[in-house]
C-alpha cells in the first residue's frame, strides 16, 4: 500500500521538493486518520472455507486476510438457526500459505443437518465485520429424499458418548429412536432430523450396538450400528527356542475388546511382522531367528498396547520332543531306550531328561539320547516316553516324545509261599498262595510239591498243573520230621525252592493256651514273645474256627525280629470266629507258639441255648442248658441271665458270668407254675431267650404220712370210743352230732372211676384259711392260662368248685410243643384227658369249702414277689399252700351242662370232691426223697404201672 | 450402562455339529454328482425325488438358518427382516409349463448363489470365527449350489431340446453394493428370508413336476411300446 502510494506521488522529477512535503503531509494525514477510527485497521476475514472429516465429525474452517490472531467463530443449524457454538479462538497464520485454520468436532455427526459458519477478526474488544456465512451442508436437504442414520458402524471406547441422529424420509414422520431394546429420548435438529444422546455406553454385542429409528407407524425406516468395546491389552510376552534357531513367543490375549470381525479384531505384530496365526485363545507369534529383543504389538481400531521382552538364547530352551525312541536292549530287570533330536544342536547341548515309566526318572548327560531303565520287572510290559529340558539355565521342559511300548525278558518266579494244615497227625494239606505277576516273572506252568523225610530216607515227588494250590497229604509212612517242598516252573527255569517242615498237629484246647484278640478296625494285631528257634520267622495262620473240613486256611509270614503283626484279611465276617495260629519256623521244625481267637465283629447269638430244661428239687427248680454251638454264638458268651418269665414281663433271677456254667437253681418257690427264661450274651447283646415252663406239686410223700397218721388216728379213736362206749353208742352218736354242727364231713364224688369231668377253670376254690395249716398243707391250682387267670373272680364267688390238677411241663421254647389255645380250655375234659402232656388229672379235694365256699381275692397278690432269692410266690392265677384262690372264672357251657357235676357242687351240705389235696413240703426231707412215694401214689392214681 | 454383553452369537454345539455331518453324508453322493455337473441318465422319479429331499433339506436348514442368524444381528433384529431391500431376488417361481417352471427354479438358485456368498463374506467380518452361522450360512451355498446342478441335469433330461439360457430368466439381480453395517444386517435377513420362502416353494414345485412330467412321461412310454 505504502509503495502504491509511492509511485501514485511521483509521476514528475521536477517537482521533488514539492513532492517530499506532499508526501510528508499525507503521511501525517494517514496516520492522523488511523488514529481517529481504530476499525478502520480491522478487516474481516476472507474466502472463509469448510472442510468436513464425517468419519472423525470434524469441521475445518479456513480463511484468509485476517491480521488478527484472535477470531470469533459462530456456528449455527442453518435450518432452524439454532445456535451450535459462538466461541473466540486464537488461531495464528499459517505464514506459508497466509491462511488460517480451525478445527472443530462436531458432537453431532456432520450429516446430521447444515451448519452455517461465520468468522470475524478480534483485537482486544476491536472486531472486524462477520466474514460472509458459509454453509456445511446436511444430508436433511430436500433432494436427499431417504431416511438415513448417523454415524454408521463407528467403533468407539467403553464408557463413551455418542450423539445418533435420524433424517426421516421426505413424506414421513417420526416416530421413535431405539438403543439395544430401549426407547431413547429424541432431539428436534431439523424439519427432518431428530437425534438423541448416549453416554457411557457399554461393551456391544459380537454384530454391535443397534441404534434404529421408526416412523409414526413403528416400522423402522432407518438403523445405525456402533460397535463399543476396548483397545488390546495383553500380557506376559515370552519368548522362547524349541530348535536353538527360532524364537516362538506366546502372550496372554488379556481382558476382551469385545471388537469382532476382519475389520475390529486386535491385530499382532512381533518385531514388525505380523502374526496371522495369533486368533482366538491361540496367542503365539514366530520368527525365524533369534533376536534376543521382542516387541509385541496388539492393535485395533481403538488403540495399541506394546509388551516387550528379552533373553539369551541358552535362557530359553524348551527342546521339541525327542524322535524315533528305540529299545537297543531289553533284559528281564532293566531294559536301555535312545531317542533321536531333530535338531542337531541338541547334541551339544548338556541335557537333563524325564523318563516317564510308572513314574518319573531323571537322567542328565552331554548331548543325551540313550538311558538305562534298571529296577523292571520281569515278563512286563511298559511304556516310556521322554522329554528334556537344558541343563545349565533349565528353562522348561521339552514337549513328550511319543510313547514306546516294549516288554522285559521272563525270569525265574520267586519261591512260592506255602504252608501245612495238619486235619490229624498224620493228614493234612500243603497249601501255597497264587503267584502274583510280579511274582511269577512269566507264565507258571505248573508246581512241583516234594515231600521227603531225613528219618525215613524217603521222599515223594508231585507234578501239578499251575491252577492248583494245594495238596492233601498223608505222612503216614514218612516219620515224624517231614519236610515239603515246592517249586514253580515258568518258561524260564524252576523258582528257588520253598520248605516248611510239617508242624505238629494240635488241636485247640491242647498243650496251648488260646488268647481272646479283638478286631481293631483294620485288622487282628497279635503280638508274642520272641522265640529263640524261629530262625525263619513267625506264621500266623488262621482259619474259621467251626469250620470242620476243608477250611480255608490263610497265613502271613512275619520276620524273625518282629514279634507283632496286623493279620488283616477281605475274608473276615462278622459274627465268625476265627482261629489264629502263631508257628516259629525254623529249618528244622515248625513249632506252634499260641492262639488266639477273635472276631472281626462280635453279635448276638443267633440261637438260643439248647435243650433247657427245669428239675423240681423241693422248693427249688434247677434249670439245666446246653450251650450254643459255636457256629451260632457269633461272639464270645460272656455268661447267661436267667429271667422268671410273667406274660411279657421278664424279672431277672441271675446272671451267670461264668459261660462255661450251664445251670442255675432257682430257689424258695412256692408252689405254682412259672416260666424261666435263659439268655445267653455276647458283647453285643443278649440273645432272643430259651423258655421253659414248670408246676411246682406238693410231696405226696407227706400227703400220704399225713393220710395214714390221720386215719391212725382215727381208728384209735374209734377203737376207745367202741371200747368206751360200747353200750351207748347210737345215744352218744347222736349226742356227737348235735354238739359237733360245724363238723365237715368229707363227700366224695366220683364220676366213674376216676374220671371225674373237669371244672372248666381247674381252681383251688375253697380254702377254709389263708393261714399255712399243716394239715391241709399246700393246696395248688393250674390256671391253664395265666392271661386269664385274674379276670371274674368276684362274679365266681358263689361257684361250687372243683380242683384239678396239672402236672405238667411245657417247655416254651418249642412251639411244638405248646398247646393250641382252643385245646388250653380247661371247659373240655376231653381236652384235658386227651392232652398228652396232662399227666394226671384229679378230681378236686374239698374239704368244708362243699358248704363254705370262699373267695378272698382281697388278699390275693396282684405280681408275684420278684427276686432271685426271695420267697417266690407263683405267677398270677396261682398260689401256694392253702392260698385262697384268686383266679377262677365262670363255668364253660360244657361244664354246665354236666349235670352229675352239678349236684354234686351245688350240694350244699355235701362237699363234693374229686380231688386230693397234695401237701406242700418245703423241708430238706422231702427235698432229699421227692419222687419216690409221689411216684408210686400218681402211678396208682393213674393207672400207669 | 452395565459392562455386560450378551453373547447373541450361537455357538455351534456337539448336535447341531453332528445334525450338519449326518446330514452331509446324506447328500454327499448327490453333491459329489452336481458338483461336477456331470448329468448320469437316471429315472426320472428318481432323479426328481432325489432333488425333492435335498429341497426339503435345505428348506429345513433355512429356517434354522434364519433363526440363527436373526439371534446374531443383536437387538431389533426381528424388524429387520420387514425393511425392503432391493435387489434381492423374489421368490416366486415363474413360467407356465413344467421346463419354464424348473427353469425358474434353476435360475432362482443361481440367483440366490451370490446374495449368499455375498451375506457371507459379511457376516464374516461381523461375527466372531466360531460363529455357527457362518458354517450354516457356508453350507446353505454349497447345498444351493448341488440343488442347481440337479436341476440343471433333470432339465436337461427332461427337455433335451430345450438349452438353457446362460442368464437367469428372471433377469440378474446383482448383488447390492457396499453398505453399511446396519444396511448388511437388514440385506442378509431380507435374503435368508426369501431364501426360505423360495425354498418352500421349490418343494411344492418339484412335488407337482414328479407327478405332471414324470407320469406324462411314463405313459408316453407305454403308449411308444404298444406300437
Amino acid at each position: 500500500m505504502f509503495k502504491a502510494w509511492e509511485i501514485f506521488l511521483y509521476p514528475n522529477p521536477a517537482l521533488n521538493f514539492f513532492t517530499t512535503v506532499s508526501r510528508t503531509c499525507l503521511v501525517v494525514l494517514y496516520l492522523g486518520f488511523q488514529t481517529v477510527d481504530g476499525s478502520a485497521g480491522l478487516a474481516p476475514p476472507q474466502q472463509v472455507r469448510l472442510d468436513a472429516d464425517k468419519e472423525t465429525q470434524t469441521l475445518s474452517v479456513t480463511w484468509e486476510d485476517g491480521h488478527a490472531s484472535t477470531f470469533d467463530v459462530e456456528i449455527l443449524r442453518t435450518e432452524l438457526m439454532e445456535m451450535v457454538l459462538n466461541e473466540t479462538v486464537g488461531v495464528t497464520e499459517d505464514q506459508s500459505t497466509g491462511k488460517h485454520q480451525w478445527n472443530w468436532t462436531s458432537p453431532v455427526p456432520l450429516e446430521c443437518t447444515s451448519l452455517s459458519v461465520k468468522v470475524r477478526s478480534r483485537d482486544g474488544q476491536d472486531v472486524s465485520e462477520w466474514s460472509s456465512q458459509q454453509i456445511l451442508p446436511g444430508l436433511d436437504l430436500p433432494d436427499n429424499t431417504d431416511s438415513q442414520m448417523y454415524p454408521e458402524g463407528k467403533t468407539v471406547p467403553v464408557g463413551s458418548n455418542m450423539t445418533f441422529c435420524c433424517i426421516v424420509e421426505e413424506g414421513q414422520q417420526f416416530g421413535s429412536l431405539w438403543y439395544k431394546d430401549t426407547l431413547v429420548k429424541e432431539n428436534m435438529l431439523s424439519r427432518r432430523t431428530y437425534a438423541t444422546t448416549m453416554t457411557n455406553q457399554g461393551p456391544s454385542n459380537p454384530s454391535g450396538t443397534n441404534v434404529v429409528c421408526s416412523n409414526e407407524k413403528k416400522m423402522i425406516i432407518a438403523g445405525a450400528v456402533v460397535f463399543v468395546g476396548y483397545p488390546p491389552l495383553p500380557s506376559d510376552l515370552v519368548c522362547e527356542t524349541h530348535d536353538l534357531t527360532s524364537v516362538d513367543c506366546q502372550w496372554s490375549k488379556g481382558r476382551d475388546t469385545y471388537l469382532f470381525g476382519m475389520t475390529r479384531q486386535t491385530y499382532y505384530t512381533l518385531n514388525g511382522r505380523n502374526c496371522p496365526k495369533a486368533r482366538n485363545s491361540n496367542m503365539r507369534c514366530g520368527l525365524e531367528q533369534w533376536d534376543g529383543n521382542w516387541t509385541l504389538v496388539a492393535r485395533n481400531l481403538l488403540g495399541e498396547f506394546r509388551l516387550t521382552d528379552a533373553a539369551e538364547l541358552g535362557h530359553r530352551v524348551r527342546p521339541v520332543a525327542p524322535v524315533n525312541l528305540t529299545t537297543p536292549e531289553v533284559y528281564s530287570w532293566n531294559a536301555s531306550v535312545g531317542w533321536l533330536w531333530k535338531d542337531k544342536g541338541f547334541e551339544r547341548l548338556s541335557l537333563i531328561c524325564q523318563v516317564c515309566l510308572s513314574g518319573h526318572q531323571t537322567y542328565t548327560g552331554y548331548g543325551l539320547n540313550t538311558v538305562v531303565l534298571k529296577d523292571l520287572q520281569p515278563d512286563e510290559k511298559y511304556s516310556v516316553k521322554v522329554r528334556c529340558g537344558s541343563q545349565k539355565n533349565f528353562w522348561k521342559w521339552g514337549e513328550w516324545s511319543l510313547p514306546l511300548s516294549f516288554q522285559t525278558k521272563m525270569d525265574r518266579s520267586v519261591a512260592p509261599d506255602i504252608w501245612l494244615w495238619m486235619d490229624s497227625d498224620n493228614l493234612g494239606r500243603v497249601l501255597w498262595k497264587p503267584l502274583t505277576k510280579s511274582e511269577s516273572h512269566g507264565q507258571i506252568s505248573g508246581y512241583e510239591v516234594i515231600l521227603w523225610s531225613p528219618e525215613e530216607n524217603s521222599q515223594q515227588t508231585l507234578t501239578l498243573p499251575q491252577s492248583v494250590y494245594s495238596l492233601p497229604i498223608n505222612v503216614t509212612d514218612l516219620g515224624s520230621k517231614v519236610t515239603v517242598t515246592v517249586t514253580a516252573r515258568n518258561p524260564a527255569g524252576v523258582s528257588l525252592p520253598a520248605n516248611v517242615v510239617i508242624p505238629r498237629y494240635l488241636p485247640d484246647a491242647e498243650d496251648t493256651a488260646i488268647s481272646k484278640v479283638a478286631f481293631n478296625g483294620s485288622g487282628f494285631p497279635l503280638s508274642w514273645v520272641a522265640h529263640a528257634n524261629a530262625s525263619c520267622g513267625y506264621v500266623v495262620d488262621w482259619y474259621n474256627t467251626s469250620c470242620t473240613q476243608d477250611c480255608n486256611v490263610e497265613w502271613t509270614r512275619v520276620a524273625a525280629d518282629n514279634t507283632n503283626t496286623m493279620v488283616q484279611s477281605g475274608n473276615f465276617f462278622a459274627g465268625v470266629r476265627y482261629t489264629f495260629s502263631l508257628y516259629a519256623c525254623s529249618s528244622e521244625s515248625t513249632v506252634l507258639l499260641e492262639r488266639w481267637h477273635g472276631y472281626m465283629q462280635e453279635l448276638v447269638p443267633s440261637r438260643t441255648v439248647l435243650r433247657l430244661s427245669p428239675n423240681q428239687e423241693g422248693a427249688d427248680v434247677q434249670l439245666t442248658w446246653d450251650q450254643i454251638p459255636l457256629e451260632h454264638q457269633r461272639g464270645f458268651i460272656l455268661g447267661y441271665t436267667v429271667y422268671l418269665t410273667n406274660a411279657s414281663h421278664l424279672t431277672l433271677l441271675a446272671n451267670i458270668t461264668d459261660p462255661q456254667l450251664t445251670n442255675h437253681t432257682v430257689r424258695n418257690l412256692v408252689l405254682g407254675s412259672y416260666k424261666f427264661t435263659v439268655k445267653a450274651y455276647t458283647a453285643a447283646g443278649e440273645d432272643g431267650g430259651a423258655t421253659v415252663s414248670i408246676s411246682l406239686e406238693p410231696y405226696t410223700y407227706w400227703l400220704i404220712m399225713e393220710i395214714l397218721v390221720a386215719l391212725g388216728t382215727m381208728t384209735c379213736l374209734l377203737i376207745v370210743i367202741t371200747i368206751a362206749f360200747t353200750g351207748f353208742s347210737f345215744s352218744i352218736f347222736t349226742i356227737l352230732w348235735k354238739t359237733m354242727p360245724g363238723t365237715g364231713l368229707i363227700c366224695v364224688c366220683f364220676q366213674g372211676t376216676l374220671d371225674v369231668k373237669p371244672s372248666p377253670h381247674s381252681m383251688v376254690h375253697i380254702v377254709e384259711d389263708s393261714v399255712w395249716d399243716s394239715s391241709k398243707e399246700a393246696l395248688v391250682t393250674v390256671p391253664e392260662e395265666d392271661e386269664e387267670g385274674t379276670g371274674d373272680e368276684a362274679a365266681d364267688t358263689d361257684e361250687p368248685a372243683s380242683l384239678r390238677y396239672y402236672n405238667q411241663v411245657v417247655e416254651e421254647g418249642s412251639s411244638s410243643q405248646r398247646r393250641p389255645h382252643a385245646s388250653d380250655s380247661s371247659a373240655s375234659s376231653t381236652g384235658s384227658m386227651d392232652s398228652g402232656h396232662t399227666d394226671v388229672t384229679y378230681t378236686g379235694i374239698q374239704t368244708s369249702a362243699c358248704y363254705r365256699p370262699q373267695m378272698q381275692s382281697a388278699s390275693c397278690p396282684e405280681e408275684p414277689q420278684t427276686g432271685p432269692e426271695e420267697h417266690l410266690q407263683p405267677p398270677v392265677g396261682s398260689f401256694g399252700g392253702y392260698q385262697p384262690q384268686c383266679s377262677w372264672k365262670q363255668d364253660s357251657p360244657e361244664a354246665d351242662g354236666d349235670g352229675l357235676d352239678q349236684t354234686c357242687l351245688g350240694s350244699p351240705t355235701s362237699v363234693t370232691s374229686s380231688q386230693f389235696l397234695l401237701p406242700y413240703d418245703t423241708s430238706e426231707e422231702g427235698k432229699e426223697h421227692p419222687s419216690s412215694a409221689s411216684t408210686w401214689f400218681h402211678n396208682l392214681l393213674t393207672g400207669k404201672p | 450402562m452395565s459392562g455386560h454383553v450378551k453373547n447373541m452369537c450361537p455357538q455351534l454345539t456337539i448336535s447341531q455339529a453332528a445334525r450338519t455331518l449326518l446330514s452331509l453324508l446324506l447328500v454327499a453322493a448327490i453333491d459329489s454328482v452336481s458338483a461336477g455337473v456331470v448329468c448320469r441318465k437316471q429315472p426320472c422319479g428318481s432323479s426328481l425325488q432325489r432333488s425333492l429331499k435335498l429341497t426339503k433339506l435345505i428348506h429345513k436348514e433355512s429356517v434354522d438358518l434364519l433363526k440363527t442368524y436373526k439371534l446374531s444381528q443383536g437387538d431389533m433384529s426381528e424388524l429387520f427382516c420387514q425393511m425392503s431391500i432391493n435387489n434381492v431376488p423374489d421368490p416366486n417361481i415363474s413360467g407356465l409349463d413344467p421346463s419354464e417352471r424348473m427353469l425358474s427354479i434353476y435360475s432362482h438358485c443361481k440367483a440366490f448363489l451370490p446374495h449368499l456368498k455375498r451375506v457371507t463374506e459379511q457376516q464374516t467380518d461381523l461375527q466372531p470365527p466360531s460363529c455357527s452361522l457362518l458354517s450354516k450360512l457356508s453350507t446353505a451355498h454349497n447345498r444351493t449350489n448341488g440343488l442347481a446342478n440337479q436341476i440343471n441335469c433333470i432339465y436337461q433330461t427332461l427337455f433335451p431340446n430345450l438349452p438353457i439360457p446362460p442368464e437367469p430368466v428372471d433377469g440378474p439381480t446383482s448383488v447390492p453394493p457396499s453398505q453399511n453395517v446396519f444396511q448388511q444386517k437388514v440385506y442378509g435377513c431380507v435374503v435368508l428370508k426369501r431364501f426360505k420362502a423360495f425354498l418352500s416353494r421349490v418343494t411344492r414345485e418339484l412335488r407337482t413336476l414328479k407327478s405332471q412330467v414324470c407320469t406324462r412321461r411314463i405313459t408316453f412310454a407305454d403308449t411308444n411300446a404298444l406300437f
